[in-house]
């Protein structure tokens, strides 16, 4: 499998001209790393079928707004993905957290290319997340990647809501500041 | 401990919190709204949405279930009708239901969509009108309490010699108009009793492209630039 970001790229412009062929590639071709974002975050797989499905739909409808998008295609999909899982969560909330069903996903290794592709950005972020304390970084991690909002880092931490919302946005402040370098 | 949020009341951490995806609902929604009104919000919104793809390796590619394909395809492109355009409830229901899956990333609502509820007083409901290849988007306000619809423009341009004409579309019933409204300002409606009482969650708004002054007969006759289904916020 070849996934470099000209090949997503090209498969987006086909799929914003209506190429049912193209969409079916690009399906084949990211599905896999859209699956595990809806997955990760949704944490049950009937879930984050459904949400595949949704998300693929938007893909066909909004093919055609990626070029004006800052963003690696790859980068752009994900996007996509977990904005829709996360509007997902967020419909369901209030509800306690299966802390244990997050346990069981593994969180296996990234794809080599598409490591490649990210990889400026991740070593921009990932070093600026190691200047704050452990903790800080987890949670900033336990947001984006597990779909975590403040209630329930505020439990997983054990704070009250309000330190937990003081220790993020202080650290957003001070990542904000390690990324604009 | 106690005073710390107020001095960080940054507008730019408020972007990261969003993107980032920790904010309530009505709070993500609320900050949707000021992002899609503001150029320098928008702005920040790139910054931390790219910087923070460089997490993105850290999610475990994972093969999807083997009939996904297959369904997502059934979806799009299974058996469309093809009635005359606007005897078909179909299609105004696939825009409908297309706009809300939109209406998601605009408005951070989610496409679940539960039973039409009839909101009672003082009950804010809002809708993302877009369409496939059209530019115009819409966001529609409805408050209950006062039976006003608010209407901004997001995107879109005039037409010259040509209106937009915004209608209500409820259930099996015909598009009703609520009149000619301008894509380069704010606007605002009030519904009457009768109308107010058919507003509910599932009530589609749309936008036509429709001769200047509106559509002669009060039926649409343009095409459909945008509609998107009302939400509770």
């Amino acid at each position: 499998m070849q996934n470099t970001a000209s090949d997503i790229t090209d498969l987006l412009a086909r799929v914003a001209l209506r190429d049912r062929a193209a969409f079916s590639l690009l399906y084949q071709r990211t599905s896999a790393k859209l699956f595990g974002v809806a997955l990760r975050i949704l944490k049950d797989r009937t879930d984050a079928e459904e949400a595949l499905q949704e998300v693929y739909v938007k893909i066909w409808q909004r093919a055609d707004r990626y070029q004006q998008s800052a963003f690696s295609p790859i980068s752009w999909l994900v996007a996509i993905a977990r904005n829709h899982a996360l509007d997902i969560l967020r419909a369901r909330r209030p509800m306690a957290d299966d802390i244990d069903a997050a346990l069981d996903i593994a969180d296996g290794l990234p794809n080599p290319e598409q490591a490649t592709v990210a990889n400026a950005e991740r070593g921009q972020i990932d070093g600026c997340l190691d200047q704050l304390e452990a903790d800080k970084a987890e949670a900033v991690r336990g947001a984006y990647l597990d779909g975590y909002a403040y209630q329930e880092l505020a439990e997983r931490f054990d704070v009250p809501l309000n330190t937990m919302r003081t220790w993020l946005r202080r650290s957003l402040l001070k990542l904000k500041e390690c990324l604009s370098a | 401990m106690s005073t710390e949020p107020e001095i960080m009341d940054g507008d730019d951490i408020s972007v990261a919190e969003y993107v980032l995806g920790v904010l309530d609902r009505n709070q993500h929604v609320q900050m949707a709204a000021r992002i899609a009104a503001d150029p320098v919000l928008q702005a920040e919104q790139v910054f931390w949405e790219s910087r923070l793809s460089g997490l993105d390796t850290q999610f475990a590619e994972t093969p999807a279930p083997a009939a996904t394909l297959s369904r997502i395809e059934k979806r799009l492109f299974g058996a469309p009708e093809r009635v005359s355009i606007w005897q078909s409830l179909a299609l105004w229901r696939g825009i409908a239901l297309g706009s809300v899956a939109a209406a998601a990333m605009v408005l951070g609502l989610t496409v679940m969509r539960p039973a039409p509820v009839t909101p009672g007083p003082g009950v804010q409901l809002a809708a993302s009108l877009q369409a496939d290849d059209s530019n115009v988007k819409f966001l529609a306000l409805y408050d209950s309490s006062t039976g006003n619809v608010k209407l901004a423009a997001l995107s879109g341009e005039a037409v010259p010699d040509r209106d937009f004409e915004l209608w209500i579309i409820e259930g099996d019933a015909a598009p009703v108009s609520l009149g000619v409204v301008p894509v380069d300002a704010p606007s605002a409606v009030t519904l009457t009793d009768a109308q107010r009482q058919t507003i509910n969650t599932g009530t589609v708004f749309a936008v036509t492209l429709e001769p200047k002054g509106g559509a002669p007969e009060g039926k649409p006759t343009g095409p459909v630039v945008a509609a998107g289904a009302v939400s509770v916020i």
